[in-house]
């Protein structure tokens, strides 16, 4: 592949396009001088200026919060847990019985996560105030979109519903849920549930959050949901009531099943959206990624260094976030794989 | 003679006063096939979506397999007749995210609450019939317009139907495929199988049929057998419109 003559067809070309000219020769350069200019600075930065002793002193904060020290193998093996199982999803053997249950295994590490959380049952309980950091954002995301999607299937079923009554109410609530900023979902969440319940019960704030993001984000999800319905021809329908399906099955066999698959992009730029949104919770009092990052700036010992914290969260967000994709598009790739027309 | 469809004086009209089917009866006994044939728009779809409840009616009343129906709509009827009666259509409408032996199980597992091992057997032995049971664990869209269609009439015949309505069977198919699908048909008239089928296939009604209808803007123009429809018909119209199947 690499010999001599592609590397001079190569470097022609870059020459043509470049430096064809003066003028563009000229832009060329000063274009080029200001990227390694930019590039330089901000490696000089990274290796020489920056005192990363703010991340690297910090590791376990950043990972768990306040969770008490001796009990961090917990949350520890949840998220290597995590892991592992995106790393077999992605590049895990065809083996048909793994594959056939992998779905049923991610949805078991939500239980698994909350167990190791909380204790109980051989492990000693951990209110969940000292939660905190990225098992608290992945927490957060998790739980928020397992309850929202089923939410949001029965929202955008109820509006494509033919009684009036139930149609009406379903589009009220998702019009209401997306004129109504998630910062405000987020406070009401946290400030005025606990008015509206009676009292002795109460509901911590984890739950509270995970509630708020459940109502906000249902509402975009049974818009895409929605969308994915519309998509289905009709005639799908006309074959499942020819079979004599009724019309629940004709729900649960047919359209959910399709409406899924067509809205499977959507529905992951929403849990990436999601679990970006979680650290509007750092400005509400909960200890997730981003307030582990304010409280460490709080602390004297390293106050003023900001761009490192925020530089090293953004790269955590960020790697985060590149996983939900590549696992969101692994799936796409996945049902549609055998369905050229579809 | 056991009849299997009684329809009386069928009406169905559109707003601005169109008449998809004006006044249509007919009979068709067991074992029959009748042929469905006229000019697009005539009503003919119309027709035999009206035997599966896919299409209300306005007045007359229709007996299909002893369950009667008239024009109040009722569900559990047309559910009750859905279970017993198969439909293929001109589009295949197979269902893109099952394999072709989930299509065909689909309904026999949910609807009849048969044993998935046995539905998949009967499918499987279903396909055998069609001639694509290698095919079983692919999906619709790997397959070709011909092999869709006889999953189609596959998956219809699930249900062991005691009558089959076919929509146009073959007008989404190349012409090199459509004899695939019409001898699949031919096999099953000569099983026995009670059909209404829509076709313009002339060599297809010639052979298999006991009985064409001709229809034109929702009326039955004449009804006769096969031999004396393509040799000598009796109206002008129906004249008319063999006339340019010819010339195509």
């Amino acid at each position: 592949m690499f010999n001599i003559n592609s590397i001079m067809i190569f470097i022609q070309k870059l020459r043509n396009i470049f430096f064809s000219n003066i003028l563009n020769t000229i832009f060329s350069l000063v274009i080029i001088l200001l990227i390694s200019l930019a590039f330089l600075n901000t490696f000089e930065w990274i290796i020489f200026d920056a005192n990363w002793k703010v991340v690297t002193s910090n590791l376990p904060l950043y990972a768990f919060g306040s969770f008490p020290s001796n009990e961090q193998w917990r949350p520890a093996t949840w998220i290597i847990s995590l892991l592992l199982l995106s790393i077999i999803t992605l590049f895990g053997p065809e083996w048909k019985w793994l594959r056939q249950n992998l779905l049923l295994t991610w949805i078991s590490t939500i239980p698994l996560g909350l167990y190791l959380l909380y204790g109980g049952f051989g492990l000693s309980p951990i209110m969940s105030r000292h939660w905190g950091g990225l098992t608290l954002t992945i927490l957060l995301t998790t739980c928020s979109s397992l309850f929202s999607l089923p939410f949001g299937i029965i929202l955008a079923l109820c509006r494509q519903s033919s009684l009036p009554l139930i149609r009406k109410l379903s589009s009220i609530y998702i019009d209401v849920m997306r004129a109504i900023p998630l910062i405000a979902v987020l406070f009401f969440g946290q400030l005025l549930i606990p008015l509206f319940l009676p009292v002795g019960i109460e509901i911590d704030r984890v739950w509270r959050s995970i509630l708020a993001f459940t109502l906000f984000v249902s509402a975009y999800i049974a818009e895409d949901i929605r969308g994915g319905l519309q998509a289905i021809p009709n005639t799908q329908i006309e074959a499942a009531n020819s079979l004599g399906l009724n019309q629940y099955q004709i729900i649960q066999f047919i359209l959910i099943p399709q409406a899924l698959r067509i809205a499977l992009p959507a529905l992951t730029n929403q849990s990436i959206g999601l679990f970006q949104n979680t650290s509007l919770m750092a400005i509400l009092g909960l200890v997730e990624l981003l307030g582990v990052g304010r409280s460490i700036l709080a602390n004297p010992e390293f106050i003023g260094q900001y761009i490192e914290v925020y530089v090293w969260l953004a790269c955590v967000y960020w790697l985060v976030c590149t996983i939900m994709a590549v696992l969101g598009r692994h799936l796409e790739h996945r049902m549609t794989m055998n369905q050229a027309n579809f | 003679m056991k009849p299997i469809v009684i329809a009386k004086n069928l009406t169905k009209s559109y707003t601005k006063g169109i008449r998809a089917l004006d006044n249509v009866s007919l009979t068709v006994n067991q074992g029959k096939v009748l042929v469905v044939m006229g000019p697009s728009g005539s009503g003919k779809s119309t027709l035999i979506r009206t035997f599966n409840g896919l299409e209300t009616f306005d007045q007359g009343e229709i007996d299909i397999l002893g369950i009667k129906l008239d024009c109040n709509h009722n569900e559990r009827k047309i559910q009750r007749i859905r279970k017993r009666v198969g439909m293929v259509f001109q589009q295949f409408n197979l269902f893109p995210h099952l394999s072709i032996l989930e299509n065909i199980t689909l309904a026999p597992v949910n609807v009849q609450k048969r044993h998935r091992s046995e539905a998949e057997e009967y499918g499987m032995y279903l396909l055998g019939q069609m001639g694509i049971d290698s095919h079983a664990k692919k999906y619709p869209s790997q397959l070709s317009g011909g092999e869709q269609q006889r999953v189609a009439i596959a998956r219809a015949l699930a249900l062991k139907p005691e009558l089959l309505l076919f929509d146009e069977p073959t007008s989404a198919l190349d012409p090199e495929r459509i004899n695939e699908v019409l001898d699949a048909m031919r096999r099953l008239a000569k099983q026995g199988m009670t059909m209404i089928v829509v076709t313009h296939e002339i060599g297809f009604a010639k052979d298999v049929s006991d009985q064409v209808l001709f229809m034109d803007s929702g009326k039955v123009i004449e009804t006769s057998t096969p031999d004396l429809f393509f040799s000598n018909a009796k109206h002008d119209r129906s004249r008319k419109f063999l006339n340019q199947l010819d010339k195509n």
